[in-house]
């Protein structure tokens, strides 16, 4: 019969409503897969739905105390607690002005009641190819915190993401944190995505970041979304770019390089073909509008 | 399935209420409160049709939020707006600004555009325009819902809020 | 226009209050304390299957079930959905070979969400969980989701009655030849110095009004079957559901609730047989029946796609020496209206321009997908996309300014409109065309425009309309209206018209405001099915033309009483009487009569018992008017759209639209405005970003919002709507329709902008950036 999973409610699960961080990793360690993390709720539903299946326990977190903090450490960088929305990480100051390509993932993703909802470690969790803070995060680099009862661990964004939907957080792991290194003054980012109408999940998304000196980049790293598996980095391009004067013949270059590193494919928003050819002129445009920022001397 | 009793604080009243682990907000208004003011349009969060307004100043898709975790927060529907029949300043403004045609967006395009105005009270075309992504009018084409907040805006400034 | 009291003036919609406060009610925010649910089972997994096994037992076993249904515990009668075949005669239905091939629950699957069984139980999430539990086996067929697969001699017949699944073509008692138009085409067509031909693909595009269909049926102790629907039609269900049912149609108690939008989605029954099947399985129980969002795409009707082929011969001067077309039209897996749309998309063809000669065709075939029926626009839509953007094409080879070229050869004033036989009585399109060239500056972006470089390009195109209000005489036009009047002269109009949301119970009062003489707080639209009269229902853009012509009769035929009543008391002849300011007054002033007195005497009437007189004339005043239209006005429109177009990734945004209704007179002016501005929100959908998708075996691929794309408020254009108010001779108050047009000439006006920008037409809708790109690549444009 129908294996349809109805929009009008919800199908059935125990609750899980931990009141303390130490709580919820011991709920994880005791029901690990069996257990499905539940935070703005923007993503799991429609998840669960489309997979037409849902674990038997789902954790929620919004009882938890603390975790809702997005903090900039001098020194040391961005701090953004679990469950920090995206509406908090658009009106950061801190994020705006220092990790630009942060900021412009999160405004222009959704819209404002789901950005109200919707957390940046949700996103990162989601694991999807398409989604927009987890590729600004990807260029920024940035690391996962992970909490068990066995303690805390690290996990480098680029190591996070395994493959389409699969993430390197085990089943009795709380992501907790993400942790952005504090940029150079003269770090320039920038994200762009592509989408059908305005209120839409990317059909490709692209961030950079530009180590840049007195004109020249020094080392850049370019996250492209919905073009594999996950979200990924575009190496050799980013290596075309390193001690190079960003013209546009480089510009062109990169492109060129960008459609032989990627591989997409046909779905709902868009085609294999445009992907590739647009990827090209989306990293060329983002590249250029970051190093064109404004600020000290390049 | 296991149950929850939960108090819910809707339109300033509150309701104690039994629901399972999975009942949504939406679900909870609707069929155990009879509160039909607020919609089921799509129930995955596109539409809109269901948003209502948390702690007087945050929009959330109720479709989307379970009953059980909104304990403590402080929920305002359409029907909550109108006080003794009075319309509220943004109800007035779309009335008066041609903003409602089949009316099924309506009670959600409302409580969005009260999350808008509460975070920011002069909004301009473009942050009204982007204020209100999420959610769906297949009537109006958004023109004339723009032109009532716009008006909203300035009948709330001018001092016609009430809270 | 300010000669007028209510009509024209911009005040509050009678409804507005209701719906702003969330008390509206609709359909499924209705509550009676038995109510049971139910689910209609449908079939997901096939486009075209027989169902060889189908065992309901395990769901009934679930507890709370009250009920299960399987195709053989319900009325097997067949049905059409769409009304059309009650609005044409028997002989003339016949000879356009309408059928009724639609059963409640079917064991034979002709598209995926056809429905196979019901399930009643205590709650929603019951009865959801029961049709889990619904055992069902299928013998999948070939699956045909074009007309050239449905049309091959080997492939499976839909229905006995259309060989070679033709469900229709226009038919030869009819239409000699099969063929709508005038004059010799192939003679004509060899006089061309320049032919454009072309064969454009539309898009199956979805009506997505907000309120997802759902009802309440209740089979009462007195054998009446009552129907809580927001059907657009109620009338015409009210008397297919007693039909269907077997039951006199006093019997048949329709009650209609507020409409959450129709766009014609709504225009006929959806889910009223299914919903009225179950009521008669629990008698004594209310059923509510609440659809999915997702169930909308595959289980309601849409707008009609195909293949629309159309060439043009033109002299070089621009004369139209002929226009021949051929739509061949999907009508999806049943008949509906097989019948209607792909006639009308030929009739507005027919209506626009001064041909020399023109042929329209259309083969309509049967596909295993949703039905195509009633959408906004009704065809209009289509041929907007295919003809407006031949004529542009013309207009380039030939050097003629498009804007130009319409004010030259679009029909006028005494020319046939859609119907041929009825001449147009008014026509202010060249106004339109003037004026809306005006406002978005068609002389300089055009110029400006013809030679670009970079990667962003503009373009700025122009489509033109006609339409229609009413649809005689090619479809029955009838709305009764009654007047009572209240002892203290205010006023309840009878009518059994539908406001879909457009307004139009606000413009009947209106109507009836300014012919009675009073303030619209004092008149009241009771819309009880029961007590009104006949009305045809909300299609066409009838309502205010038709519904309000029949008010405004009724409401005359009252004045007509109040102003003999006052004769017979005051000793004046009638033709010296006139209504002023709820009064009946002498026309030298020196005579008057309340209207209230002679209401109240009427109904409050006594015996003097000591000398046996009466304190006045007796008789409650009441109005009639059963008003079959001699006309149908047909509106016109022009636009103008602006768009810019990033030819390195294809994306397009339309800067700016311009839309020059000619309108009439507007009763309502913030809904006539309203109503343009969201027809062109669906027009630019069609045009740019909406497509029901399909996978080869026919499931669909984007039944949700995530991926059948609306366009929101940050993609809307910035937008002029210009009311061009010429009053209509033949119409009441001079009005002319708009609840269509707006989906109609947005459409041809991007296309043409597009191609403007790009030196590209797109025969493809939606134009979308993929195919932009595509294109661009292959012409090497840089």
């Amino acid at each position: 019969m129908s294996s349809h999973m109805s929009s009008r409610g919800l199908p059935e699960f125990e609750l899980l409503i931990p009141q303390t961080s130490p709580e919820a990793v011991d709920m994880l360690a005791q029901h690990r897969e069996q257990l499905s993390i539940l935070s703005g709720g923007t993503a799991l539903w429609n998840y669960v739905r489309g997979r037409n299946r849902v674990t038997p326990y789902v954790l929620s977190l919004s009882a938890l105390k603390g975790l809702d903090y997005i903090n900039e450490i001098p020194g040391e960088g961005l701090r953004i607690g679990a469950k920090a929305t995206v509406a908090q990480l658009i009106e950061n100051p801190a994020v705006s002005a220092k990790y630009a390509a942060l900021h412009e993932s999160g405004y222009w993703f959704g819209n404002p009641t789901v950005r109200n909802m919707a957390t940046v470690m949700g996103n990162v969790l989601r694991a999807s190819p398409s989604a927009d803070c987890s590729c600004a995060l990807l260029a920024l680099g940035c690391q996962v915190i992970l909490q068990s009862k066995s303690g805390q661990r690290a996990v480098d964004i680029d190591d996070f993401w395994l493959s389409y939907d699969v993430t390197a957080r085990k089943p009795d792991e709380l992501a907790v944190e993400i942790r952005i290194p504090e940029p150079k003054a003269t770090t320039r980012s920038a994200f762009q995505r592509l989408t059908r109408v305005r209120q839409d999940l990317a059909k490709l998304n692209v961030a950079v970041r530009l180590e840049m000196d007195k004109g020249v980049c020094q080392q850049a790293r370019i996250a492209i979304g919905c073009v594999g598996p996950t979200t990924m980095r575009v190496k050799k391009t980013e290596a075309l770019l390193q001690g190079k004067a960003i013209s546009d013949s480089l510009l062109d270059q990169l492109a060129t390089s960008v459609r032989g590193e990627i591989s997409p494919i046909d779905d709902q928003r868009s085609t294999a073909l445009y992907r590739q050819q647009v990827a090209g002129v989306i990293v060329k445009r983002t590249i250029s509008r970051a190093a064109a920022e404004k600020g000290a001397s390049l | 399935m296991k149950t929850r009793l939960i108090t819910l604080c809707v339109n300033g009243r509150d309701y104690k209420l039994e629901v399972p682990h999975n009942r949504t907000l939406l679900q909870a208004l609707r069929d155990d409160l009879q509160l039909t003011d607020t919609k089921y349009g799509c129930g995955s969060g596109e539409c809109g049709g269901c948003t209502v307004l948390i702690n007087g100043k945050d929009n959330v898709n109720s479709c989307l939020s379970l009953a059980a975790e909104m304990e403590g927060k402080h929920i305002t529907t359409v029907g909550g707006l109108t006080k003794n029949g009075e319309l509220h300043p943004i109800q007035q403004a779309f009335v008066e600004l041609g903003a409602i045609q089949c009316g099924f967006c309506t009670p959600g395009m409302v409580m969005k555009t009260a999350s808008l105005l509460a975070h920011n009270p002069n909004p301009s075309e473009d942050d009204i325009r982007r204020g209100l992504e999420g959610n769906i009018c297949r009537c109006t084409g958004y023109e004339n819902i723009i032109r009532a907040v716009q008006k909203a805006s300035q009948m709330i400034n001018a001092g016609g809020a009430r809270s | 226009m300010s000669d007028l009291t209510y009509v024209g003036k911009n005040i509050p919609k009678v409804d507005a209050k209701e719906k702003v406060t969330g008390q509206a009610m609709y359909a499924g925010d209705l509550q009676f304390p038995d109510t049971l649910f139910g689910k209609i089972v449908r079939c997901w997994e096939h486009a075209h299957a027989k169902v060889t096994h189908l065992d309901l037992s395990e769901a009934a076993k679930v507890p709370g079930v009250v009920k299960v249904l399987g195709p053989k515990d319900v009325t097997q009668k067949l049905y059409n959905c769409g009304v059309l075949d009650l609005l044409a005669s028997a002989e003339v239905g016949h000879m356009l070979g309408e059928i009724e091939d639609q059963r409640i629950f079917t064991d034979y699957v002709k598209h995926q969400g056809d429905a196979i069984c019901g399930i009643i139980a205590e709650t929603q999430e019951i009865a959801e969980a029961a049709a889990a539990k619904v055992i069902v086996k299928y013998e999948p067929l070939p699956v045909y989701l074009q007309p050239e697969e449905s049309a091959k001699p080997d492939a499976i017949q839909f229905d006995a009655r259309k060989p070679g699944n033709k469900a229709f073509q226009l038919p030869e008692g009819m239409f000699p030849n099969n063929v709508y138009g005038w004059g010799d085409v192939d003679a004509e067509m060899t006089k061309a110095e320049l032919v454009i031909e072309n064969t454009f693909q539309l898009p199956k595009v979805k009506q997505c009004q907000i309120e997802p269909h759902a009802y309440v049926a209740l089979f009462d102790q007195r054998g009446r079957l009552s129907i809580w629907t927001s059907t657009q039609m109620p009338k015409l269900v009210q008397n297919k559901l007693a039909r269907l049912f077997e039951m006199p149609q006093s019997k048949l108690n329709l009650i209609p609730t507020t409409i959450g939008g129709g766009f014609g989605g709504k225009l006929g029954m959806i889910f009223e047989p299914e919903t009225c099947a179950m009521a008669m399985a629990v008698p004594g129980r209310h059923i509510k029946v609440q659809s999915l969002r997702e169930e909308d795409w595959v289980a309601s009707e849409s707008r009609h796609p195909g293949k629309y082929w159309l060439k043009m011969g033109f002299l070089k001067d621009g004369t139209p020496v002929a226009a021949d077309a051929l739509f061949t039209a999907d009508t999806g897996a049943y008949f509906t209206h097989a019948t209607g749309v792909p006639f009308t998309a030929g009739a507005w063809l027919i209506g626009m321009y001064k041909y020399g000669a023109v042929r329209y065709k259309t083969n309509t075939y049967y596909t295993n997908k949703a039905p195509s029926g009633a959408f906004r626009g009704y065809g209009n839509p289509q041929t907007n996309f295919v003809l407006e953007q031949t004529v542009d094409q013309a207009c380039r080879q030939l050097g003629i300014d498009p804007v130009e070229w319409r004010k030259r050869w679009h029909k006028q004033v005494g020319d046939d409109g859609w119907c041929l036989g009825i001449p147009y009585a008014s026509s202010s399109l060249t106004e339109c065309l003037e004026r809306g060239a005006a406002k978005i500056g068609w002389a300089e972006k055009r110029a400006k425009y013809a030679n670009q470089s970079g990667p962003k390009r503009r373009g700025v195109g122009v489509s033109v309309m006609n339409h229609t209000s009413g649809a005689m005489p090619m479809l029955l036009e009838h709305t009764v209206a009654k007047v009572k009047m209240n002892e203290d002269g205010s006023a309840v109009i009878n009518v059994a018209c539908s406001d879909v949301g457009a307004g139009s119970h606000t413009a009947l009062t209106q109507i009836a405001a300014e012919t009675l003489g009073i303030p619209m707080e004092d008149i009241y639209i009771d819309n009880n099915m029961d007590s009104a009269g006949f009305d045809v229902g909300s299609h066409a853009s009838r309502t205010a033309y038709v519904g309000g012509g029949a008010v405004m009769k009724a409401c005359e035929d009252v004045n007509r009483q109040l102003i003999e009543r006052a004769s017979e008391r005051l000793g004046i002849p009638v033709d010296q009487l006139e209504i002023k300011n709820r009064q009946v007054v002498s026309k030298d002033g020196k005579a008057s009569m309340s209207v209230k007195e002679i209401c109240s005497v009427g109904v409050s009437n006594y015996v003097n018992p000591a000398n046996g007189e009466r304190n006045g004339v007796p008789g409650q005043i009441q109005g009639y008017a059963s008003h079959f239209p001699s006309h149908n006005s047909p509106p016109f429109g022009a636009c103008f759209a602006e768009v810019e177009i990033d030819i390195e990734t294809g994306q397009t945004k339309v800067v700016e639209m311009v839309i020059a209704h000619d309108i009439g007179r507007a009763i309502h002016p913030p809904s006539v405005h309203g109503q343009l501005a969201g027809g062109a929100q669906q027009a630019l959908g069609m045009t740019l970003t909406e497509e029901m998708r399909y996978d080869e075996k026919g499931l669909i691929q984007n039944n949700s919002f995530f991926d059948y794309k609306l366009f929101g408020p940050l993609d809307m254009p910035k937008l002029t709507t210009i009311l061009v108010e010429n009053p209509d001779p033949a119409a009441p108050y001079g009005l002319k329709s708009v609840g269509e047009a707006g989906t109609v000439n947005p459409v041809g006006a991007v296309a043409n902008a597009v191609s403007h920008a790009l030196g590209i037409m797109f025969t493809e809708a939606p134009i979308t950036p993929e195919r932009i790109l595509k294109a661009v690549n292959e012409r090497g444009i840089k």
